[in-house]
């Protein structure tokens, strides 16, 4: 069943990045990591905070899409399947074209979104290390689209910086970060000794330390997918919100049933995605509620390029939801 | 490979314009609700069903693992109740063992099977100088308009009446209203005629059971019915994983098949085993009483077994194909059966891996696939798609 297949650019492109730079779109540790700047977080400690630059990178992805899917508006991505690399050398993709369509606004609020979580483990007492600027993206992509190979060098990379953080658990802000560490490393790497945690599970641990958030808007939740069927964790988020007093509406498709942001074909098939993520729009917002809460990147991500432009419907991460009791 | 960049292009063209498709639009969103209603409502009605889901599934597990003793012990059944049996290891044998068993210049009337998809065979038959009829409404349909079918159970989900009403006008060559009814009515009067003038009926089956022969077809409209039992001939051209041992195990997978397929409880339920017979005069048996004289069974492997043998993928073959996944699917759900070559959704994508077209076919399926599991939540089967959409990935990126 083997079949000379050839693919897309783009996935080419974001696999070079993750292998050659440790994140899918070139982007500097420096960079990747500078939320964290004032934070002076330890290096090492037994509660390693990982971002895996997901929350940072997003505004870029985006951006690598659009800058994708307009190379050729009739056929999109798959007329560029043949040749990629020269494809990519001819029209001169490169980061500073994707990083000058950035805005500004964007890029700090995802930044800011780690840097909200880290603060909020914090005040719930928690201490944690971070490998700041050495920190390598976990691979999710690389393990998703396929590339098996790549993935297994790169996990070694990948688990050698996280050993050096001597940690003995990791508490990952994406539940793609988690999914790969909880189910796939222990398949690559003989010796992966973590216990793999998400945000959202810390954050239940000490849900009563939080303090009361009062919200104008009526709120509805979006289960992810991989944090609702892979990771098993739905009853968590509502628990959260019950503890921070804020009443909360469920989609049609909630918990194990929830729908798809359409995030995951967004590189090969933005169309798709963007519909997939329109009509999962549609349905939070039948609810009737002003306020969508998610605690996924790409979710957040993906729901938010899925409004249309009349939607007067917020998106929020669980996280910047959560920071605002800090705030008040 | 340049017409593999073709393919590739076409279909994401194809995929995208039929995301924008208001007709599907509607279409699935209609089916959606009424098969989510439906299945909550039947599941309570019925609720031992997720458990003997469960059973079903150790049943087809087990039967996948022993298919081939368990193929021969069907064959030898079907030629004991002198039935005609056979063994087609790939699309080719099957095509042409049935049209050895026709020949040309017959009439044949056909019921819907997603086999028969796969082999192209109403198309096969055609071309030996035949003539075909599809007997379901919605392959009639999709026969009539040159079409390939958008859902393996509601084949025309994505035609409105209004369509329908034209079609007819044009075929039946007088004015058929936009009115489903009167839609429904002239075929019934047209079919009617092509049953009982047909050479040859032809069906699939749901489930077969080993020990007895006995060949399961599940349905609503009749056709089946009709299709096998007034042509003199009768042959059911089935995958060979839909052989289970018992006649019993056969019921246990046809009512769950029915349940996740959205029929409640099915008008019809079709167990054939062989030719029509009698005995009242002088007790001589003596065969075609009323219905088909001749039953014939091509048992079709053309990949099945390959894909049995290889532990990632075998339990693709527990499917019963109730097509449930699919309106679980998001990009089902915007696209219907153009996230499909065949087979389609994300288990079609597996499918057409192993037996409807191979990797190149099945490569822009596997990642249209969103991995986001839902299926899995409504597959009575439990099958992991995304995990097997996975793989195939690995094996287009890393051979």
């Amino acid at each position: 069943m083997v079949a000379e297949i050839k693919l897309p650019p783009v996935l080419e492109i974001i696999r070079g990045n993750i292998v050659k730079h440790g994140n899918p779109l070139a982007m500097k540790g420096t960079e990747v990591a500078a939320w964290a700047n004032e934070l002076k977080l330890p290096e090492s400690g037994d509660l390693l905070f990982y971002t895996g630059g997901e929350y940072q990178l997003l505004p870029f992805i985006d951006s690598l899409v659009n800058t994708m899917t307009h190379l050729d508006q009739g056929s999109k991505v798959f007329s560029l399947m043949m040749g990629a690399r020269n494809i990519i050398n001819k029209t001169g993709i490169n980061a500073e074209k994707l990083y000058a369509s950035v805005l500004a606004k964007d890029r700090d609020r995802f930044n800011s979104i780690s840097y909200k979580a880290a603060i909020i483990l914090q005040k719930l007492g928690y201490d944690f290390c971070y490998a700041g600027k050495k920190e390598l993206y976990s691979g999710a992509l690389l393990s998703e689209l396929g590339f098996c190979e790549d993935m297994k060098s790169y996990a070694v990379k990948v688990a050698e910086v996280l050993k050096q953080s001597q940690a003995k658990t990791i508490v990952c802000l994406s539940p793609h970060a988690a999914e790969v560490f909880k189910f796939v490393y222990p398949k690559l790497i003989q010796d992966f000794p973590f216990e793999i945690r998400t945000f959202v599970e810390l954050v239940w641990e000490r849900r009563h330390r939080l303090p009361a958030i009062k919200s104008a808007e009526t709120v509805v939740i979006h289960d992810s997918c991989r944090l609702a069927r892979e990771l098993e964790i739905d009853e968590q988020l509502r628990d959260i919100l019950q503890s921070v007093g804020v009443p909360f509406l469920e989609a049609k498709c909630n918990r194990k049933w929830t729908t798809c942001c359409g995030g995951p074909n967004k590189l090969l098939f933005p169309d798709i995605s963007h519909t997939v993520a329109s009509r999962r729009v549609e349905e939070l917002e039948e609810t009737g509620a002003d306020l969508i809460l998610t605690s996924c990147p790409y979710c957040l991500s993906a729901l938010q390029n899925g409004q249309l432009k009349e939607d007067k419907t917020k998106i929020e991460d669980l996280i910047e939801f959560l920071y605002r009791g800090f705030e008040a | 490979m340049a017409d593999l960049q073709k393919e590739f292009n076409d279909y994401t063209k194809n995929l995208n314009k039929a995301s924008k498709d208001e007709n599907i639009k509607k279409a699935i969103t209609r089916a959606v609700k009424s098969y989510r209603e439906t299945t909550a409502e039947t599941l309570n009605r019925f609720p031992h069903t997720p458990a003997m889901a469960d059973e079903v599934r150790e049943i087809k597990t087990q039967a996948i693992a022993n298919n081939s003793e368990l193929l021969k012990q069907a064959m030898e059944s079907v030629e004991r109740n002198k039935g005609k049996a056979f063994y087609a290891k790939d699309k080719q044998e099957a095509l042409e063992m049935t049209a050895k068993i026709i020949g040309t210049g017959k009439t044949i009337v056909k019921g819907k099977s997603m086999l028969g998809e796969e082999l192209s065979l109403r198309e096969y038959l055609e071309e030996k100088g035949n003539e075909v009829w599809e007997t379901d409404l919605g392959e009639f349909i999709l026969q009539l308009n040159h079409e390939k079918p958008m859902h393996i159970l509601s084949p025309s989900i994505h035609v409105p009446r209004e369509q329908v009403a034209e079609l007819f006008t044009k075929f039946f060559k007088r004015e058929v209203p936009p009115d489903i009814a009167q839609e429904v009515a002239v075929v019934r009067d047209f079919l009617r005629e092509k049953y009982f003038t047909a050479d040859v009926g032809i069906s699939g089956a749901n489930v077969v059971a080993a020990d007895t022969g006995a060949m399961v077809i599940i349905e609503n409209e009749g056709n089946v019915r009709l299709s096998t039992g007034a042509p003199p001939v009768h042959i059911v051209l089935v995958g060979i994983e839909k052989i289970v041992p018992t006649f019993q195990d056969a019921m246990k997978v046809a009512e769950v098949t029915w349940r996740y397929a959205q029929y409640g409880v099915p008008g019809y339920v079709n167990i054939i085993s062989g030719p029509s017979k009698t005995g009242d005069i002088e007790k001589v048996t003596t065969y075609g009483a009323h219905g088909p004289k001749e039953f014939y069974v091509i048992f079709v492997d053309n990949g099945r077994s390959d894909m049995a043998k290889e532990e990632e993928f075998s339990e693709a073959l527990n499917c019963l194909r109730c097509g449930g996944c699919m309106y679980e699917c998001p990009v089902f759900q915007v696209t219907a059966g153009h996230f499909g070559h065949v087979y389609m959704s994300g288990i079609g994508a597996v499918w057409t891996a192993f037996v409807a077209g191979g990797l190149e076919k099945a490569a822009p399926l596997v990642f249209t696939c969103l991995r986001c599991g839902r299926c899995v939540e409504r597959c009575p089967m439990k099958i992991n798609v995304p995990a097997m959409v996975g793989n195939l990935r690995e094996r287009v990126v890393c051979g």
